[in-house]
């Protein structure tokens, strides 16, 4: 790891310090007065910004985590190697924190770990709380690999590859036991684990030399299952969410946003620590992953107007209200300037470029989450809900934590690669 | 399955049932104001101490102006969205009828709230241990045998307490027998799958606060199509993931393989 030439604290960090401080102090508070004190929630809008935020654009924003990891380990890109080890991190910490906003924002989180034992596959609340447990086990997972790295637990580290697999098939099997209550199921599923994972230890399949790939496999499963699920909650408020964005495919839009917004973050994040972690960003790994951006978005875009037409809600689009103009600043930014600046080659090729083009499809998501979680929401007869600065800052609070948190493990951990000549891996 | 029929053009307006429902819930009293509209409204809205309400709309009635009043409570769905949007069961529909809540288990995550097409459940926003609260249709009396409370404080009858089908079938024969004094709609027999609370009125439902326009189906079909196709989902990419991964790294084994036989000049390595 090159030696930081930055100085400690940085201007950047005192910010981040005094928002996350402001942050706590307001949780504290929300702890003892109650939401009400600190949100302008109400009995008509029960979920605001909190859940457009925190919930629904933290967990979109961690899906670097299992993009990356399968296109590694599963669909062999191999040459992105550098980038997983950061993808997966980000994933983690983004997976802490949103449960840290969700402590903060349901009201009763000592009854939290219920969810464990009063079952109700009915309910897609259920399927997210069970994907959360699940997929932040699966990323502490695949966070420690560097850990064991970093103070060279090589036993230990031979133990968890070989562990890990068994571990996985049982946090499926049970998954599906909750999602099906079916006994049946959960032995299918753990039957298809098992034969690729004796198809492994046969040496018949290719085994990854780093990560077992059924805790890979685990990963994109929880995910797809998580990213889809958020949308699945918004299934139950046909009489609340606005036609521009009530559709019974939001799971599919949910999931494959989130997919698309994977490699902006990877790309943003890759060259905003550049600096303040001191690491080398893999200029040509990124430029490759911007190539492929604008079909993803070009992909969604064509579904979310497919859809639009086919649920003739065209003239909803060209009237002239907040929702309308919400949905067409999302659908601007998040992916018509997007494409446009990505299919330009020098712009792919440059840092500044990449980060340039990747930030609005982030914005975009980010926009789409609170027209689905917010603006979108009406509901008659009652006062509108706007945020209250509280909630915003301790939003930030938690954000800023988290930015913290990541650049001490960054800096201590073995998670850049620098950049070698010769493809340091295999 | 026990039922509520409420008819508006029985009620006085006394709130006899506003007061009983306070006493055997054992709910405080509320802090009112005056308000703009409906002044003789008391209090504004439901709220977590309050959990039914008489509504006060003075409304043209065969162009006379008339106080009309509706009873705002929880409408105890058949198939209610509430319930199942818990993700922990503790909003809960009794085969008896009453959607009853077990704050043992209630996270606070308030999806119940966003799911409720008649904005029924309350939240104690201003208390650390908040809990959700609402009409219980008194399911400790009807365990016991008894009506709820509010039912059996109506003086007039307004409000009466059996069977659904017996009462929804003696709603259309009151519309019947006097087809002119009520609209031709009895509000919660078919709302979002049917309700266990029906009302009668004699102006239109929404002049009375009521949603006018929801769904015939329960909202509870509504998220089926996303939810029961998911064991086939986890399995389908289970075996799609495995195969994908064992071809594609199969196919780089290989390559590496020959590559290592015959060691050609390296090529496009990353600049």
């Amino acid at each position: 790891m090159s030696t930081t030439n930055t100085r400690f604290p940085t201007i950047g960090q005192i910010v981040l310090g005094l928002l996350a401080v402001v942050g706590i102090s307001l949780i504290a508070y929300r702890f003892v007065y109650g939401i009400g004190a600190v949100a302008n929630l109400s009995d008509g809008y029960p979920w605001g910004v909190w859940i457009a935020l925190d919930v629904l654009t933290g967990i979109a924003l961690a899906s670097g985590g299992f993009v990356m990891a399968g296109t590694i380990h599963l669909f062999g890109g191999r040459k992105f190697h550098a980038l997983a080890r950061p993808a997966i991190l980000t994933a983690f910490l983004g997976y802490l924190l949103f449960i840290i906003g969700l402590l903060v924002d349901i009201g009763r989180p000592w009854n939290i770990w219920k969810a464990m034992y009063s079952w109700h596959h009915e309910s897609p609340m259920f399927e997210v709380a069970w994907c959360v447990m699940l997929y932040t086990t699966v990323l502490f997972l695949e966070f420690l690999p560097a850990v064991f790295e970093k103070f060279s637990l090589t036993r230990i580290h031979a133990y968890w590859h070989s562990l890990v697999p068994w571990l996985i098939m049982f946090m499926l099997g049970f998954f599906t036991l909750a999602m099906t209550y079916s006994w049946l199921w959960a032995g299918i599923i753990i039957c298809i684990l098992l034969l690729w994972e004796l198809a492994m230890r046969t040496k018949l399949m290719p085994r990854d030399k780093q990560m077992p790939i059924i805790l890979i496999m685990a990963g994109v499963i929880f995910s797809c299952m998580h990213q889809s699920s958020l949308g699945t909650l918004f299934l139950i408020v046909p009489h609340k969410l606005h036609i521009l964005w009530y559709t019974p495919i939001l799971p599919a839009l949910f999931l494959l946003s989130a997919i698309m917004v994977a490699p902006a973050m990877v790309i943003v994040e890759a060259i905003l620590t550049e600096k303040s972690v001191g690491h080398k960003a893999h200029t040509h790994l990124l430029s490759r992953l911007g190539q492929v951006i604008p079909y993803l978005l070009s992909l969604y875009l064509l579904l979310k107007v497919a859809d639009v037409v086919g649920r003739g809600a065209v003239p909803y689009v060209f009237m002239l209200n907040a929702q309308a103009i919400s949905w067409w600043a999302e659908i601007t930014i998040g992916c018509i300037v997007p494409i446009i600046l990505f299919l330009d080659p020098a712009i792919c090729n440059s840092h500044k470029g990449l980060l340039w083009s990747s930030v609005p499809v982030i914005v975009g998501i980010l926009w789409n989450r609170m027209n689905v979680a917010v603006v979108g929401i009406k509901v008659e007869d009652w006062e509108i809900y706007y945020p209250k600065w509280s909630e915003l800052f301790i939003t930030m609070g938690i954000i800023s934590i988290g930015l913290l948190v990541f650049q001490i493990l960054a800096k201590n951990l073995p998670i850049y690669e620098s950049e070698a000549p010769s493809g340091a891996h295999n | 399955m026990k039922a509520m029929l409420i008819d508006a053009t029985r009620c006085v307006g006394c709130r006899s049932c506003q007061i009983a429902c306070k006493e055997w819930n054992n709910l405080p009293g509320e802090q009112t104001e005056f308000f703009a509209a409906k002044g003789y409204q008391n209090p504004r809205d439901l709220s977590a101490k309050t959990w039914t309400l008489i509504t006060y709309n003075e409304l043209k009635v065969n162009n006379r102006f008339e106080w009309v009043f509706g009873k705002r409570q929880c409408f105890h769905c058949q198939e209610p969205a509430c319930a199942t949007a818990c993700p922990v069961r503790a909003l809960e529909k009794t085969s008896a009828g009453p959607v009853v809540y077990h704050p043992n288990l209630c996270l606070g995550c308030r999806y119940c709230q966003l799911a409720c097409p008649f904005k029924i459940p309350r939240f104690e926003w201003h208390s650390p241990v908040p809990k959700i609260t609402k009409c219980t249709m008194c399911a400790d009396r009807v365990a016991a045998g008894l009506e709820p409370a509010c039912a059996k404080a109506c003086p007039t009858d307004a409000i009466i307490f059996g069977e659904r089908e017996t009462l929804a079938a003696e709603a259309e024969n009151r519309i019947h027998r006097n087809p002119r004094g009520y609209v031709h709609h009895v509000y919660g027999k078919d709302e979002v799958g049917g309700t266990c609370v029906m009302h009668l009125s004699n102006v239109p439902f929404a002049e009375l606060g009521f949603s006018p326009n929801l769904p015939r189906r329960s909202l509870v079909q509504h998220v089926q199509h996303a939810m029961q196709p998911i064991p086939f989902l986890i399995a389908g990419l289970g075996i799609a993931l495995g195969a994908i991964s064992w071809i594609v790294n199969r196919r780089i084994e290989l390559q590496e393989k020959e590559q290592q036989q015959c060691p050609q000049p390296t090529h496009d390595s990353p600049q």
